[in-house]
C-alpha cells in the first residue's frame, strides 16, 4: 500500500465518497419520510396514531447498527433476495433518520400556538392552508438548528456501514492501520472536521436568511 | 368540516393501503416457514444440494475474504495472494468467475446462508464447529497460532506460563481468541478481541495488549525485521494448535466435492507447490 501523504489522502478521499453517498441518500429518503412519519403521530386517528409512534419506538429503541445488519442479511436469508450493499445500508440509515427527524417536525409544529390556526380558520383557511401559509415557514425556522444537530451526527454515523462491510473512511483508514501505518486512522477524523465545518457555514448562513421574520 | 373528514379518510386509506404492501411480503414469510414447518430441514437442504448447480448457472463464484496476507492483500491497487492466485486457478478449471468481496470476518457464516457469497477462501482454519456450520474443502494449508510480543520483552515472556494474567489481543472468532480461552495460562489474563487479526499486531505496537495469538501464516508475513512491525516479533518455539486452512462452503454444498477435485488436480501438476513456494506458505500434508 503506498504511504505518501498524497496516497493516503487520495485513497481515504475515495472511501469518503462513499460516507458522502450514504449522507447523501439517508437525507433524500429521510427527510420527506419523517414528514409523513410526524403526520401519523399527530394523526387524530386513533390506530394511525398508535401504529407510527410503535414504529418510532421501534427505530428509535434498536441500535442503527444491528437495523443495519438486519436490513442486509433478513431479505436474503428469509425471502432470497441479495441487495446491493451501500444501497441496503442507506435504506436502514433513511428510516432510523427518518424516526428521528420526525419527532423534530413533530416539535416544531405543535410549538405554534393555537392560536394562529384560530385565526386562520376564522379568515376562513382551509387546513392546509394554514399549514403551508402560516405554520410551514415558522416550523422551518424553528427546526433548523435540531435538523443541523442531526445532520451532523448523521456524516459520522456513516461509518457504521463498515458492519456490512462496506469499505467507508473509517474502514479503509483502518486498512492502512493494520498493514502498520497508524495515522491514516487519526488523519481521516480531518475529513469529518471539514465536512462538518462547511454544513455548520451552510446552517448558519440558512438561519440568517429565515431571520427576515421573528 | 368536510374537508378535515376527507383528509382523515385519505390518511387512512394510505395507512391501510401501505398496511396491505407491508404485509404481502411479511405473510409470504412466516407462511414459508409456518407451512413448512414440519418440512423446514428438507427445505433448507434441498436447495443446498444444488448448490453447484447455482453457482454453475450464474457463471461466477463470489469469494468472501478479508485481507490477510499473505493469502489475500493488495499489492498497489491489485489483490493477489497465495487464496487469490489459488481460486483463480481453480476457477479457472471450472469455468467460473472469480468476484472477490470483502466481508466482516465476524458475520461469515450468515453471509454463506444468505448466499451474499459462494464461499469464504481466506486462510480459514478448520475446527469442529465450522465443520459442522459450514462444508469445508480438503485442508490445503498448514498453519499454528503464534504469540506475537515487542521484541523489548523477548526475555519476558519466553512461554505461556510467563503471559498468564496479561493482556492478551485475538481476532474475534478466530482459532487464536479460541487458544486464548482453553490455554490454561493465557485465560487467566484479559481477553482484548479485536476486529481483524491485523488489529491485534496494532493492540501490541501501540501497547495496549502485552500479546497477540495469531495465524503463523500471518505473523510470518507481516512481524520481525524488514516488514511493516519490525519492533515486534513471534515467540521462539511456542507452537500452539497446530491446524490446517480450508474452503468453506454452504452446509450440504455439491460445489465443494468439484473444488476439491480440481485442488488433487492443481497439487498433481505442481501449481499449488510453485504457489505455496511463492508465498512462503506449507501445504498440508
Amino acid at each position: 500500500m503506498p504511504k505518501t501523504l498524497d496516497a493516503v489522502t487520495l485513497a481515504l478521499l475515495g472511501a469518503f465518497r462513499l460516507n458522502g453517498y450514504i449522507f447523501v441518500g439517508t437525507l433524500v429518503i429521510a427527510i420527506p419520510l419523517g414528514l409523513a412519519i410526524s403526520f401519523g403521530s399527530m394523526s387524530r386517528f386513533g390506530p394511525l396514531r398508535w401504529f407510527t409512534k410503535t414504529f418510532v419506538w421501534a427505530i428509535r429503541g434498536t441500535p442503527l447498527m444491528l437495523q443495519i445488519m438486519i436490513a442486509f442479511f433478513a431479505p436474503p436469508l428469509l425471502f432470497g433476495i441479495v441487495l446491493p450493499r451501500t444501497e441496503t445500508a442507506i435504506i436502514a440509515f433513511g428510516i432510523n433518520y427518518a424516526a428521528y427527524f420526525s419527532e423534530i417536525y413533530r416539535g416544531g409544529i405543535e410549538s405554534i400556538p393555537r392560536g394562529q390556526l384560530e385565526a386562520g380558520q376564522v379568515l376562513g383557511m382551509t387546513r392546509s392552508q394554514i399549514f403551508r401559509k402560516i405554520v410551514l415557514m415558522q416550523v422551518i425556522k424553528r427546526i433548523t438548528p435540531p435538523m443541523g444537530n442531526e445532520i451532523i451526527t448523521l456524516i459520522k454515523d456513516t461509518c457504521l456501514a463498515r458492519v456490512i462491510a462496506i469499505m467507508e473512511i473509517n474502514m479503509k483508514a483502518q486498512q492502512f492501520a493494520s498493514k502498520g501505518l497508524i495515522w491514516p486512522l487519526f488523519y481521516s477524523g480531518v475529513f469529518f472536521l471539514v465536512f462538518v465545518g462547511v454544513l455548520t457555514v451552510l446552517f448558519n448562513y440558512f438561519e440568517r436568511k429565515l431571520n427576515y421574520f421573528r | 368540516m368536510k374537508l378535515k373528514h376527507l383528509t382523515v379518510l385519505m390518511l387512512v386509506l394510505l395507512t391501510l393501503l401501505s398496511l396491505v404492501s407491508c404485509q404481502t411480503p411479511a405473510s409470504g414469510a412466516t407462511a414459508t416457514p409456518a407451512s413448512g414447518a414440519t418440512t423446514a430441514p428438507d427445505d433448507s437442504s434441498a436447495p443446498d444440494e444444488d448448490d453447484w448447480s447455482y453457482i454453475k448457472a450464474k457463471g461466477n463464484l463470489i469469494i468472501g475474504y478479508t485481507l490477510y496476507e499473505p493469502m489475500n492483500y493488495m499489492d498497489g491497487e491489485t489483490l493477489t495472494g497465495f487464496d487469490t492466485e489459488f481460486a483463480q486457478a481453480v476457477c479457472d478449471k471450472l469455468g467460473l468467475e472469480p468476484v472477490f468481496t470483502v466481508i466482516v470476518w465476524d458475520t461469515k457464516e450468515v453471509e454463506l446462508e444468505a448466499k451474499t457469497i459462494d464461499c469464504i477462501w481466506n486462510g480459514m482454519t478448520i475446527d469442529e464447529e465450522r465443520s459442522q456450520n459450514m462444508n469445508i474443502s480438503q485442508p490445503y494449508v498448514k498453519n499454528m497460532q503464534v504469540v506475537i510480543i515487542r521484541k523489548e520483552n523477548a526475555d519476558l515472556y519466553t512461554d505461556t506460563a510467563s503471559l498468564a494474567g496479561k493482556t492478551i489481543a485475538a481476532e474475534a472468532g478466530s482459532a487464536g481468541e479460541k487458544v486464548v480461552n482453553e490455554n490454561t495460562d493465557l485465560s487467566q489474563g484479559t481477553l482484548v478481541p479485536v476486529l481483524q487479526q491485523t488489529d491485534a499486531l496494532l493492540e501490541v505496537k501501540a501497547g495496549t495488549s502485552d500479546a497477540a495469538v495469531l495465524d503463523y501464516v500471518l505473523a510470518k508475513a507481516m512481524v520481525g525485521e524488514g516488514t511493516d512491525y519490525a519492533d515486534l516479533q513471534i515467540v521462539d518455539g511456542l507452537e500452539l494448535a497446530v491446524e490446517e486452512y480450508g474452503i468453506g462452503f454452504r452446509k450440504n454444498s455439491t460445489a465443494t466435492e468439484k473444488v476439491n477435485a480440481v485442488i488433487d488436480e492443481l497439487i498433481a501438476d505442481g501449481t499449488l507447490q510453485a504457489l505455496a513456494d511463492k508465498y512462503d506458505v506449507n501445504l498440508a500434508d
